[in-house]
């Protein structure tokens, strides 16, 4: 039988997290989330410490991520997962309040499968989420390793 | 999220200002010092003139007076030379009448006779010479008389010897050479010329002092005006190197002028972008805690429909305790007492307020983005047909303009070639505008005019609609302020966005409006607008 799949939650903002969570858990799935609040944190999870990423190994993972990160920006963590040769399969959710279509253009060259602006209008934003934990649970997510 | 140091760049912008007042300064106080030297050059230049114009005609007179003088010389030369011809004549006449007497030779009466027709003539010569002078008048009258006796004197002796009285006419002959006659005549004619002799010296003094006048004031007035020309020459001098200067420093402060507005320029485009990023990152920023904010006001929403429902079944419990399940009043839609009805409609519209406001917040950051968004855009110019363009646009808004009772009217616009969304944008905010502040009941005619002027495309669009106070007419321009009643949908951002985009083509936009006179919004724009007329920030 195959691991769970684990949700890594990349979000600076603690309240934002808070209602991505629940809204998560109310779509009905309940799946492991490991929150993060800055990019470093998430990054050494990801990655390890050495940056190999052996600790993730055969790990099934989704990740969703904010772009703006106090440390670093979520592109950089976003190229760096569609980069490293255990994660690079691994589905990338962007969540993010900016809606700019540079920005979404860029995030999706760099390999994101999924970009989703914040709505500030809160049913949308929990419909919006509700949708991605419904998403999550049909998807089959490839596990990191081979 | 910690952005920092995004104003520093607000300060730079003036820096340049100090160096550009001080270049400035200097070429407001040189023309001045210029005028004065000018005028002195002009004072100079006149008193030269004016000093040539004196010696020319003092020397003119001058000479005209010792001509004169010179003439009167000779007057007194010719004068005595008269006296002296008169006088010979008188000798001659007397000797040939001695002649005569001794030898009775015809010869000698011929010449005698000569002598005595010429004595008469040369006397009115002299007299008519002398016709000037008081003096020498009374002397002729005197020597006038004198000659006259003696001519009678001779006529006596010649009588007498044709009579052969040669005794008697040789006791006349040496009578009269013993008597005073000739001894007058001598006496006067020598007082004549003494009296010429002082007119001569007098004369000659005269006419020697003009001449010295004359010669001293050539000389002084040349030098004069040698020396006002070198004085001339040595201001021109100045002059010229004073403008050599002046080129020098106006050729600096024109290098100087350029690299100054080239680093002002820059540092105005930094601010620029500093500001739309600082816009950016403000908005973008603030739009996070909203999700929050909106995010758990929902919730708390969501909790408030929970309390209340217990509220209700507990008060229901506590009223009729043995009688209803619990359950029963989870299904069933409770009732709330009175005081907790109120309570949850206070609950419910604080709520909504906090949700209405945060809704608006929303939008006008949304605002600030988009425009910020279209500040940053890159604009393409090309050729556009205007008219079909702006056909475009109000076939798009047809059934807006039939809901207001509005006619469009669109007449030949110039072509031009600028950037075609950034004009779409700006002729239906215009045009939208002008549909949604009708008077109401009141047919709206709306008309787009163009024409062209100086390289520069005139649009204009006007309506008849309710108009806007002319105190309003800087502020309609300004981010989310509005004017008149506000009885219409909008945030106020689409002059601003309007202005924002003219001033981006290189245009200007002004407005003429009455309040309930209607509006016509004129748009100048460059006909042929490229990149390079108004440098964008990269």
């Amino acid at each position: 039988m195959k691991k769970p799949v684990t949700i890594v939650m990349v979000e600076d903002d603690d309240g934002h997290a808070r209602l991505i969570e629940r809204n998560i858990r109310r779509s009905g799935v309940d799946n492991e989330i490991v929150p993060f609040t800055n990019g470093t944190a998430a990054v050494n999870y990801l990655f390890g410490k050495d940056g190999k990423g052996q600790e993730r190994k055969g790990e099934a993972l989704v990740i969703l991520l904010d772009l703006n990160l106090p440390d670093m920006t979520g592109a950089e963590i976003l190229q760096q997962i569609k980069a490293h040769k255990y994660l690079k399969r691994a589905p990338v959710v962007v969540l993010t309040t900016t809606d700019d279509c540079q920005e979404i253009k860029r995030c999706y060259e760099l390999g994101c499968n999924l970009y989703i602006t914040k709505p500030v209008n809160y049913e949308s934003f929990a419909n919006a989420i509700r949708q991605l934990g419904l998403f999550f649970s049909v998807i089959k997510v490839p596990s990191a390793a081979t | 999220m910690a952005r920092s140091g995004v104003p520093v760049a607000l300060q730079i912008v003036y820096s340049g200002e100090s160096k550009f007042l001080s270049v400035r300064r200097e070429f407001v106080v040189s023309p001045d010092a210029m005028r004065r030297r000018a005028i002195g050059q002009i004072l100079l230049l006149t008193a030269g003139f004016l000093v040539l114009v004196a010696v020319s005609t003092a020397s003119v007179i001058l000479v005209n007076k010792s001509r004169e003088d010179n003439a009167w010389v000779v007057h007194t030369v010719e004068v005595e030379n008269q006296t002296n011809a008169l006088l010979l004549e008188i000798r001659r006449a007397e000797s040939a009448a001695r002649g005569y007497l001794v030898s009775s030779g015809p010869e000698f009466l011929t010449d005698h006779k000569e002598a005595v027709a010429a004595i008469v003539p040369e006397l009115d010569k002299l007299a008519h010479l002398v016709g000037d002078n008081p003096v020498q008048s009374q002397n002729v009258t005197k020597l006038r008389s004198a000659v006259e006796a003696r001519l009678a004197q001779f006529a006596q002796e010649i009588s007498l010897i044709e009579r052969d009285d040669r005794a008697g006419a040789a006791a006349l002959v040496s009578e009269v050479a013993g008597g005073n006659m000739p001894t007058a005549i001598r006496d006067v004619a020598d007082t004549m010329r003494v009296e010429e002799d002082r007119q001569f010296a007098l004369r000659t003094a005269n006419a020697d002092r003009s001449q010295q006048l004359a010669s001293i004031v050539t000389l002084a007035g040349s030098g004069l005006v040698v020396a006002l020309a070198g004085l001339s020459v040595l201001l021109v001098r100045r002059s010229t190197r004073a403008r050599d200067e002046a080129e020098v420093k106006l050729r600096d402060a024109n290098l100087n002028l350029e690299s100054t507005i080239d680093e002002r320029t820059a540092d105005l485009r930094e601010a620029n972008n500093e500001i739309q990023r600082f816009a950016y990152i403000v908005s973008h920023d603030l739009r996070s805690p909203l999700v929050n904010i909106m995010g758990f006001t929902s919730e708390l929403d969501e909790l408030r429909g929970d309390i209340f429902k217990r509220i209700a079944a507990l008060s229901r419990a506590a009223a009729s305790a043995p009688s209803i399940p619990e359950i029963a009043a989870d299904s069933a839609e409770p009732e709330l007492g009175a005081t907790d009805q109120q309570l949850a409609r206070d609950f419910a519209e604080a709520l909504g307020f906090i949700k209405s406001s945060i809704g608006k917040m929303d939008r006008l950051i949304s605002a600030i983005l988009n425009l910020n968004r279209e500040g940053r855009r890159q604009f393409e110019p090309m050729k556009i047909e205007t008219n079909e363009l702006i056909e475009g646009i109000v076939a798009t808004m047809a059934h807006q303009a039939a809901e207001a009772d509005a006619k469009i009217r669109i007449e030949p616009l110039p072509q031009i070639i600028s950037d075609r969304l950034a004009l779409e944008q700006i002729f239906s905010n215009l045009i939208d505008n002008a549909l949604k502040y009708l008077r109401p009941g009141v047919p709206g005619h709306i008309t787009i005019r163009g024409r062209t002027k100086l390289g520069f495309a005139i649009f204009e669009v006007a309506d008849n609609g309710r108009g806007i106070d002319p105190r309003d007419h800087q502020r309609i321009f300004d981010l989310f302020r509005r004017a008149g009643p506000q009885d219409k949908p909008g945030q106020g951002i689409g002059l601003a966005h309007v202005r924002a985009l003219v001033r981006r083509l290189g245009g200007t936009m002004s407005l003429w409006s009455e309040l309930h006179n209607g509006s016509t919004f004129t748009i100048t724009l460059p006909i042929a607008w490229t990149v390079s007329n108004r440098s964008e920030n990269s």
